[in-house]
């Protein structure tokens, strides 16, 4: 099929016999070229993209964690700050499909768990009990919710029915807080810092290359000096230092704003060069000179061809630039100079885990780590191939 | 100086100029060499010194040289692609305008956009390869509001079918094209206002050797139909000879032989023109090579030699030539050629 087409490097370019033959391929393969004749720039980086499995994988895996971020309250099963002295530390939950008796149920349970001190080390245990087997059900009604600010819901994606049983996929915390309810509910801090904070580098980043490139000579020699300067300033002394300066009595959302704007402050170079070094390479293209030679206005060279060539390069160092907002987030938030209590990030959660007893006792707590690794990877493995699909016309 | 003003002033050899279509005098493109921040020129690179050439209408002018020797920066000021030095490039329209293009500016200079236009030398970075055909071909066509929708299709269409593509072909990319191919869209692109004259800047040396000759001989067909007029920029001689009415044989930014394509091959004036046609390969093996290899590499543009730029590699040269810079001189039948000696000597061309 097309992948066939395209495997071959440049094949179809020689391939088409000239324009007066006539054809004599069967059929099949003349509607196949014709699809990849008439494929447009975005078609044909859809084709190359495709190839790179793990991408493709990987680009899912991102999609799942957005659309975790966007119905957080719905996935989470139960509200992240509701306590429960009574199950502090408890370990996760086990889901079973065979139960005490060895009969095997097709639908997964929970049983409920009864804590108790150990005599001798004065440590809570949690024991089963196997007398009432609690399914895990789909939309399940349980704590109720504010949707988006906009309308209140008790509907969860899944649970257990029975209130007075907890479920605790990934354990709980010092005060019996649901882990895995308050992972979901960092993811969507976590992701949107990434989004939020490439939007503002992304602006400052176009606008610092391209007039660096489109200018050149003084102009971009200066800026290069700054950009570089700016990347030589060891980052995290740097947050440290602008982060500290927060004022402290600042709303949630006021420093989860001033926080992404720190992080733009250096995200944005990298960007920057970016867009300088497609700017340049632009202005060599032949076909710029052939737009200007036909009479076609400067606005519309600049929308109708420069823009488009930037575009899938942009997106792709746009992808890329998201993991390291997401890094530098849970880095601050670790170090407790980002988000605080009560904003839940992964950041957050880890910082609440930072002491002994967690890693010692309760090791489900550094869970907010794992999704940190699986999220960053996630985005380069899928920015990377973004990046190989982005110009379809390397030859 | 007006439009109105310019034709006054050429008013008296209008009957000289009745079949001269672009007059160039005195061409000059230096490149400055700056350094540091303060942009301080350290030597400058004399792309183009002192051209002069005319083009009469209706003939293919060739331009030839090794690469570096400016002449698609020539080109490239001809169309005002890049801003001269100074010089002029006076232009007729043919109906009563006459415009020295060097001086044009904004709306003026998009007019002339009309009656010039360009076929590139690479097939793959001329064509934006995110347009298809009809955004390609039709983009000069839409820049001057020419045509639009259905009429605009039907337009590009007859240009496709004009240079031997099929017109169905109006939605597809450039990549689902050869080189070959891809440089009969860009010469239907520039046929598309119907030009005066057309600078084709080396337009088949990108090309396989196969379809070389069909990308010319659609070039002289079009010539023929369309009444053209070309500058044909190569460094291919046998491609030039094949082509062009006259040439202009440049030497790092300079002119240094124009003749018309017959006497220069078989009697060159200029010592360098002979050495390139001693390169040019000859169909028959049984003639011995007499091919004249020049000493050293082409002069360095932003450090001439003084004297004749040519000297350090011309077999012939005598100290007289080493301290003297030659100038353009106007031998009989429209030949002009630089050199000092160029009475003297009797240089051999092609058989």
């Amino acid at each position: 099929m097309l992948r066939r087409i395209l495997g071959r490097g440049q094949p179809v370019a020689a391939g088409v016999p000239a324009a007066t033959a006539e054809p004599t391929q069967p059929l099949e393969t003349e509607t196949e070229k014709h699809d990849y004749a008439v494929a447009s720039e975005w078609e044909l980086m859809w084709y190359k993209f495709k190839r790179h499995r793990l991408a493709l994988i990987c680009g899912v895996v991102v999609l799942l964690l957005y659309v975790v971020a966007a119905f957080v309250e719905f996935i989470a099963p139960y509200n992240p700050e509701a306590q429960n002295p009574a199950a502090a530390y408890q370990a996760p939950t086990r889901v079973h499909f065979v139960d005490a008796e060895g009969n095997f149920h097709l639908q997964p349970f929970v049983y409920g768990t009864t804590s108790q001190r150990n005599p001798d080390t004065f440590e809570l245990e949690f024991v089963e009990d196997t007398s009432v087997i609690h399914p895990l059900q789909l939309f399940v009604r349980g704590d109720s919710y504010r949707m988006w600010g906009l309308f209140d819901a008790n509907l969860h994606l899944f649970g257990v029915e029975d209130p007075n049983v907890r479920l605790y996929l990934l354990g709980a915390d010092r005060q019996g807080r649901d882990m895995f309810s308050r992972i979901v509910h960092g993811t969507r801090i976590s992701m949107s810092i990434g989004l939020v904070g490439v939007v503002m580098s992304f602006v400052i980043g176009i606008v610092v290359g391209g007039i660096s490139g489109y200018f050149g000579g003084t102009v971009d020699l200066v800026v290069q000096r700054i950009i570089e300067f700016i990347r030589s300033m060891p980052t995290i002394p740097l947050w440290l230092g602008l982060a500290a300066a927060l004022p402290a009595d600042w709303s949630i959302l006021q420093i989860y704003f001033a926080i992404t704007v720190i992080l733009s402050l250096i995200g944005w170079t990298g960007l920057a060069q970016v867009v300088r070094g497609r700017a340049l390479a632009l202005r060599e293209e032949d076909f710029i000179m052939a737009a200007r030679l036909s009479g076609t206005s400067r606005t519309r060279i600049i929308v109708r061809h420069m823009v488009p060539s930037f575009m899938s390069h942009i997106i792709a160092a746009l992808t890329l630039a998201v993991p390291e907002m997401i890094i530098a987030e849970t880095a601050l938030s670790f170090l407790g100079l980002g988000l605080r209590y009560p904003a839940i990030s992964w950041g957050v959660l880890l910082q609440e885990a930072q002491n002994l007893r967690s890693i010692a006792l309760a090791p489900w707590l550094l869970a907010p780590g794992a999704m940190v690794v699986i999220a960053v990877l996630a985005l380069n493995f899928f920015g990377d191939g973004l990046r190989d699909a982005a110009d379809p016309y390397k030859r | 100086m007006s439009v109105a003003e310019q034709n006054a002033a050429r008013s008296s050899d209008t009957a000289r100029a009745r079949h001269r279509l672009l007059d160039v005098r005195k061409l000059t493109k230096h490149y400055p060499i700056t350094e540091g921040l303060l942009r301080r020129e350290v030597a400058r690179v004399r792309a183009v010194d002192d051209v002069t050439f005319h083009v009469d209408t209706g003939e293919t002018l060739g331009l030839v040289g090794e690469s570096g020797c400016g002449k698609t920066s020539t080109g490239r000021c001809l169309l005002r692609a890049i801003d001269p030095t100074s010089g002029e490039m006076v232009f007729d329209y043919g109906d009563g305008r006459v415009v020295d293009i060097a001086k044009l500016e904004g709306r003026a200079l998009k007019d002339l956009r009309k009656d010039m236009q360009m076929v590139f030398q690479d097939p793959f970075s001329s064509l934006n390869p995110r347009w298809t055909l009809l955004d390609l071909v039709g983009e000069p066509l839409v820049a001057f509001r020419v045509a639009k929708g259905r009429e605009l299709e039907d337009r590009v269409a007859e240009l496709l079918r004009r240079v031997g593509l099929r017109p169905e072909y109006l939605r597809r990319y450039p990549h689902a094209f050869s080189g070959g191919e891809r440089q009969r869209i860009s010469i239907a692109r520039a046929l598309a206002l119907n030009p005066r004259l057309v600078v084709a800047d080396e337009p088949v040396s990108a090309l396989d050797v196969s379809v070389r000759a069909q990308t010319l001989n659609l070039l002289e067909d079009l010539q023929q139909e369309l009444g053209l007029t070309y500058i044909f920029i190569s460094h291919d001689l046998s491609v030039v000879q094949h082509i062009c009415d006259r040439v202009v044989v440049m030497y790092v930014g300079q002119v240094v032989e124009v003749a018309d394509t017959s006497s220069l091959f078989f009697t060159p004036k200029h010592p360098y023109t002979e050495a390139l046609l001693s390169a040019v390969p000859k169909p028959d093996p049984d003639l011995a090579s007499s091919r004249i290899v020049l000493k050293g590499e082409v002069a360095d543009p932003s450090n001439v030699p003084k004297g004749c730029a040519f000297h350090p590699r011309c077999p012939y040269a005598v100290d007289h030539c080493r301290q003297v810079e030659p100038k353009l001189e106007t031998l009989g039948d429209g030949r002009q050629v630089r050199c000092h000696r160029a009475h003297e000597l009797s240089l051999s061309g092609v058989e």
